[in-house]
């Protein structure tokens, strides 16, 4: 592995080893209490489709089929809640490769080093999608070993085909993080831009079934390809995880480039 | 065949080569219309005040600024070729070292992406900076941070050292050291761009001086011909009374002062006619005081521009 990869996640350590804890704790947590809806089929789905309004319903991805084990690791593990968590990691992550050493003035020295500046950004956001397969490989182990033990009855490539979804789509908003910090040097920027960019991704994808105007907008959010192809039922999704892939790639370019030919630190 | 044109090329191509060499944050002024050279085995000192532009100077060398307009070459090629890099070493005038990583470690990461140094080469340089290198790196003090900047700037002998203020932080101990560091350097042959905002700190290793006032170079200067016209206060204290007519007219002395068995003046180049004089009397004690080069260099210097606007 090339130094300033290995450098790089040891940078990061403690960053994926918190998070990794808390996206575990939680997905396990949540995972384990199929048990419990699956004792009680009837007042949890009852429950689920009466306590939240529809538009509310609509938010979280639609409840309808709650009680069944693909169902229930959809809404309670993928759809929301371990996504939202894995993205607030990423971006943060994105962020410590360029803009906040930058802003700290720890990469000049790095950046006299006798390496080109372009590859300085590919060997950070190497660093970047390893510590985040990282932390998608031990959360995908601990929701398939916990949803083994509650009988979740989810094939595992179907999981994965889903955790796979969930990596790609982690990984946009932790390049875009690191592309628009490679680009602006702003550490600021750069979280508010990725995290702007994932909420309204986030609500367009969700409302695109009710609002025209939300359905075209939604070509635009990963979430639209992350969850059009409901890869839980269906499996892998090449083409929708190949656009995500596709995203991340640009991205990637664009810090290059970008980072290639401004000043920095001033 | 003859090895040597080539040889002689090698000693002809400057260091650092500048014409023009222009930057502009916005609107603001950093660096305008530099052009300069270092040659091969030269300590060259850079001097300014604050926000001067010297440090604007450095990052353009180093290709982490890009200029507004000229050019700049550094070891014979344009600093943005990644692989120059490899044989500078660069202390930073702001250094950050921060993390729970001890500074042994980053040093090895930045020789491992150097392509390695010697073996007990970073040892060396802890035991001669007295440098902990088991703290961790966001525990070091001011003056540990520098220690650690001046090991990664040394280690892996570079054919060209630029430090941005190295002596900062330091206490006069360690900077008896550091100077003698850079004399090594010199002697060794290869060459060094250092920083300072006084002369004081840099003069003594310095080959030639340059001073950059608001983004520009003003003068440059070579250190033993400063010397030469430096101005020192002298005092002669004899065991009897000593007659004026024996040092009035000396060449050299001026604001001549004699009372009783004391003798004071202050002399212009050579002392050489003044210690003669005095040698042909008793002498008990004698004090010269060291001359504050940076005050003659601006003296200098503004009389030359008086004349230049004179003559124009």
């Amino acid at each position: 592995m090339p130094t300033l990869v290995r450098k790089t996640l040891r940078d990061y350590r403690r960053v994926l080893i918190g998070w990794t804890i808390g996206i575990c704790a939680f997905a396990g947590l949540y995972t384990s209490f199929f048990s419990q809806m699956r004792a009680n089929p009837d007042l949890y789905s009852q429950a689920a489709m009466n306590k939240y309004p529809d538009s509310v319903r609509r938010l979280l991805g639609g409840l309808e089929h709650i009680t069944s084990g693909a169902g229930f690791l959809q809404a309670i593990i993928y759809q929301v809640f371990v996504p939202l968590l894995f993205i607030m990691c990423a971006v943060i992550l994105g962020n410590k490769a360029i803009a906040a050493p930058e802003e700290s003035g720890t990469l000049e020295l790095t950046l006299t080093l006798p390496v080109e500046r372009k590859r300085l950004v590919l060997e950070r956001f190497a660093a970047l999608a390893l510590g985040l397969l990282g932390v998608a490989v031990v959360s995908l182990i601990v929701i398939v070993g916990i949803g083994s033990a509650v009988d979740l009855g989810v094939p595992f490539d179907k999981v994965l085909a889903a955790h796979t979804g969930l990596y790609l789509l982690v990984l946009i908003f932790g390049t875009l993080s690191l592309a628009v910090g490679a680009a602006t040097g702003r550490k600021g920027l750069a979280m508010s831009v990725a995290g702007t960019y994932a909420v309204a991704g986030y609500v367009v994808n969700a409302l695109a079934a009710d609002v025209e105007v939300m359905r075209w907008l939604s070509w635009l959010s990963p979430f639209h390809y992350y969850s059009e192809g409901s890869p839980l039922f269906n499996g892998f999704p090449v083409g929708d995880h190949l656009v995500l892939l596709g995203a991340s790639a640009v991205l990637l370019l664009t810090a290059m480039l970008s980072f290639d030919r401004r000043d920095v630190g001033v | 065949m003859d090895a040597r044109p080539h040889t002689k090329m090698r000693c002809m191509t400057a260091v650092v080569e500048t014409e023009g060499l222009t930057k502009f944050y916005g609107k603001r002024r950093g660096l305008e219309d530099l052009t300069f050279e270092i040659q091969p085995g030269e300590v060259f000192g850079y001097l300014g005040p604050n926000g001067s532009g010297k440090t604007t100077t450095i990052r353009l060398l180093l290709d982490v600024l890009r200029p507004t307009r000229g050019t700049a070459r550094v070891l014979g090629t344009d600093p943005r070729d990644a692989a120059v890099r490899g044989r500078i070493g660069y202390l930073p005038g702001e250094l950050a070292l921060e993390g729970r990583e001890k500074a042994s470690e980053y040093l090895q990461f930045l020789a491992d992406v150097r392509g390695g140094v010697a073996k007990g080469r970073i040892e060396v340089l802890a035991d001669r900076l007295e440098a902990d290198l088991s703290v961790r790196m966001g525990q070091l003090s001011k003056g540990n941070k520098q220690k650690v900047g001046l090991i990664q700037a040394f280690m892996h002998e570079p054919e060209f050292l630029i430090l941005d203020e190295p002596t900062s932080g330091l206490d006069p101990l360690v900077q008896q050291e550091f100077l003698a560091m850079v004399r090594e350097v010199r002697t060794a042959g290869r060459t060094v761009l250092m920083s300072s905002h006084v002369l004081a700190e840099v003069e003594h290793v310095s080959d030639r001086v340059g001073i950059v006032r608001s983004g520009r170079l003003v003068a440059v200067e070579d250190v033993s011909a400063l010397r030469e016209k430096a101005v020192r206060r002298v005092e002669f204290h004899f065991d009897a009374p000593v007659p004026e007519d024996a040092f009035r007219d000396l060449p050299g002395v001026r604001d001549l002062k004699v009372e009783g068995a004391s003798v004071a003046c202050t002399i212009d180049g050579r002392p050489d006619a003044l210690v003669k004089a005095a040698a042909r009397f008793t002498v008990v004690h004698m004090v010269s005081a060291e001359p504050d080069l940076e005050e003659i260099f601006l003296t200098y210097y503004s009389e030359e521009v008086h004349h230049a606007h004179v003559g124009a």
